[in-house]
């Protein structure tokens, strides 16, 4: 569930963007911070990737021109930001072996009592569905990285910008792309 | 009766975001439910697959200290934004972006230091091309570990004098001059799309040769040693006013370099013409830049013995060196304007589309025309219609 996803008024952001890192932006970082940051390591699976990155999207947050309508979702727009900055860092990963480096790393860190069998297993795995992710179009990997770290219809359709309505069909095509895509992945990666 | 649900109104009920009148016909439909079945196991195994996007506890790094890093983030952005934005201006775009600050910074070096004199003051008279491997100088403009060291030595030892501010439009070669500050020359037969001038800007450097030095040894190139002598050297950069014209379809100045790339292939008939006075650079009449030179070259992929045979036969006190591929990109020299230009051509590449800058120095002033395709002699054309 997007926690604090509520909307502040432009005059805020618009403060926050004209003063030099100024004090209304700093309690806009600190609100959001934490969410920013789980969001990307779950979907990276990176920890030094998602700080790097979630600085990534504050700092775009910071740079964005005044908004021009009555109210800003903050929340909304950082998720929608991060999950396209994750998606572009994993299309970036290009190798294997970087990938194992860095996830395989955190993931065995996190593993608790698996062993070293299943923690392979399950870190390919998610290497793989990343990796599916990354391949799908835009809206559609928003959605589903939405929708599977906890969202409801209704904040979906306030970040994307789509009616309440739509979500369900939207959502099922999403995830038979998603299978397609990850099947695709699972193929080609058979010896 | 209502009619039988969709598959995506049935994802939308295992969800428990479904009406309740589409929930009663559920109730009672026998087809809706052993679909219902197929979506519930579809959408089960991407719940499975996606399950380590569900929100856990994660421990996130503490706010104040991601505060700090993102403020210190913030203040490196700012002071490299105005060079940002001064690459950003078509005149060093085309041309040779980022590295035109390096050749100025690394290869206007100071051999004829006046007896007497603190300073050596260099202006640019000609171009040369030194056709060197971007392998080395593409790490350091990058995002990774090098490109943020770089922007860190950088960001730490520059100090901004003059901030460029905004291109301003101009009507004609006239405004141009006038804002610009020098006659601007135009062809008379060719009607530009645009006209910018874009203000001068002043930097200064303090070089800490200990973190250059670091710098080399992250880079993998800890047989360039620095001279001790370039610690502390104060250099300084002054960069007057350009200005530049658009023939053809043409982007408006970006004020954010990142768009370059795609703008670039959207305006495949844009011919630029630019013009600035030579940039001056100021250092300490003690410091060997040649040296340095030297040291940059050989950062490049130059041997030891191909960068000191370069460095010998260039009068860096007065000459522009350019960088360009050395695989990538070929050049030739060309009588234009009078005087004797260089013409530098990129053939199309990885969907990349061909394109051309043309580079002369007359009367103190560097002339630029870039654009893309592989007919370059209306480079040559345009630069001899100058008046």
């Amino acid at each position: 569930m997007i926690d604090s996803m509520k909307k502040l008024d432009s005059p805020v952001v618009e403060k926050a963007q004209t003063e030099s890192v100024s004090s209304a932006f700093e309690a806009l970082f600190l609100e959001h911070w934490a969410r920013v940051y789980r969001l990307l390591c779950r979907l990276v699976g990176n920890p030094a990737e998602a700080e790097d990155l979630a600085l990534e999207a504050f700092v775009r947050l910071y740079q964005r021109k005044p908004v021009s309508q009555d109210e800003f979702n903050v929340g909304g727009w950082l998720h929608r930001v991060a999950t396209n900055l994750g998606l572009q860092s994993i299309r970036g990963w290009k190798r294997r072996e970087r990938y194992e480096l860095t996830a395989g790393k955190y993931a065995l860190e996190e593993a608790g009592a698996d062993g070293p069998a299943e923690i392979m297993i399950r870190e390919e795995e998610q290497r793989l569905a990343r990796l599916a992710l990354a391949n799908m179009n835009e809206r559609q990997s928003q959605l589903l990285v939405m929708r599977y770290a906890g969202s409801s219809y209704k904040e979906i359709a306030e970040t994307l910008k789509l009616a309440p309505t739509s979500i369900g069909p939207l959502l099922l095509r999403a995830e038979r792309e998603f299978e397609k895509q990850y099947r695709a992945l699972t193929q080609e990666e058979r010896p | 009766m209502r009619k039988h649900l969709t598959d995506g109104e049935l994802r939308a009920v295992l969800d428990g975001e479904f009406d309740s009148g589409g929930l009663r016909h559920l109730e009672n439909c026998i087809d809706c439910q052993a679909r219902q079945r197929q979506v519930r196991a579809e959408s089960e195994k991407i719940t499975h697959r996606l399950a380590f996007l569900a929100s856990g506890d994660e421990p996130a790094p503490l706010p104040q200290k991601a505060w700090a890093n993102f403020s210190q983030r913030i203040l490196i952005k700012k002071e490299t934004s105005m060079f940002k934005k001064w690459f950003a201006f078509p005149v060093v775009r085309f041309g040779t972006a980022a590295l035109l600050i390096l050749a100025l910074i690394l290869a206007f070096p100071g051999t004829r230091a006046l007896a007497g004199e603190l300073l050596n003051l260099f202006r640019i008279q000609q171009v040369a091309v030194v056709p060197v491997d971007f392998t080395g100088l593409e790490q350091l403009t990058g995002d990774g570990v090098l490109g943020n060291q770089f922007t860190d030595l950088i960001s730490n030892s520059m100090n901004i004098t003059q901030e460029p501010g905004d291109p301003t439009e101009a009507a004609d070669a006239a405004e141009a001059s006038q804002l610009a500050g020098f006659n601007v020359r135009l062809p008379q037969s060719a009607t530009p799309s645009q006209i910018y001038v874009m203000d001068g800007a002043a930097f200064s450097l303090t070089v800490d040769r200990a973190k250059a030095q670091a710098l080399l040894d992250e880079a993998g190139r800890g047989d360039l040693v620095l001279p001790e002598s370039v610690d502390g050297a104060d250099i300084s950069v002054s960069i007057p006013a350009s200005a530049s014209a658009a023939y053809g379809t043409c982007p408006r100045p970006q004020a954010d370099s990142s768009e370059t790339e795609d703008t670039e292939r959207r305006y495949p008939d844009c011919v630029i013409l630019a013009q600035i006075p030579s940039p001056s650079v100021s250092a300490p009449a003690d410091l060997d830049i040649n040296q340095l030179a030297q040291i940059g070259l050989e950062f490049t992929g130059m041997s030891a013995d191909e960068a000191a045979n370069f460095t010998s036969t260039v009068d860096w006190t007065s000459t522009l060196v350019v960088p360009i591929p050395s695989n990538s990109a070929n050049y030739e020299q060309v009588t234009v304007d009078g005087v004797a230009g260089t013409l530098i051509q990129r053939p199309s590449r990885e969907g990349e589309p061909t394109t051309f800058e043309l580079l002369w120095v007359r009367d103190g002033i560097i002339y630029a025309i870039s654009g893309r395709g592989a007919n370059s002699d209306q480079a040559v054309e345009m630069a001899n219609s100058l008046p």
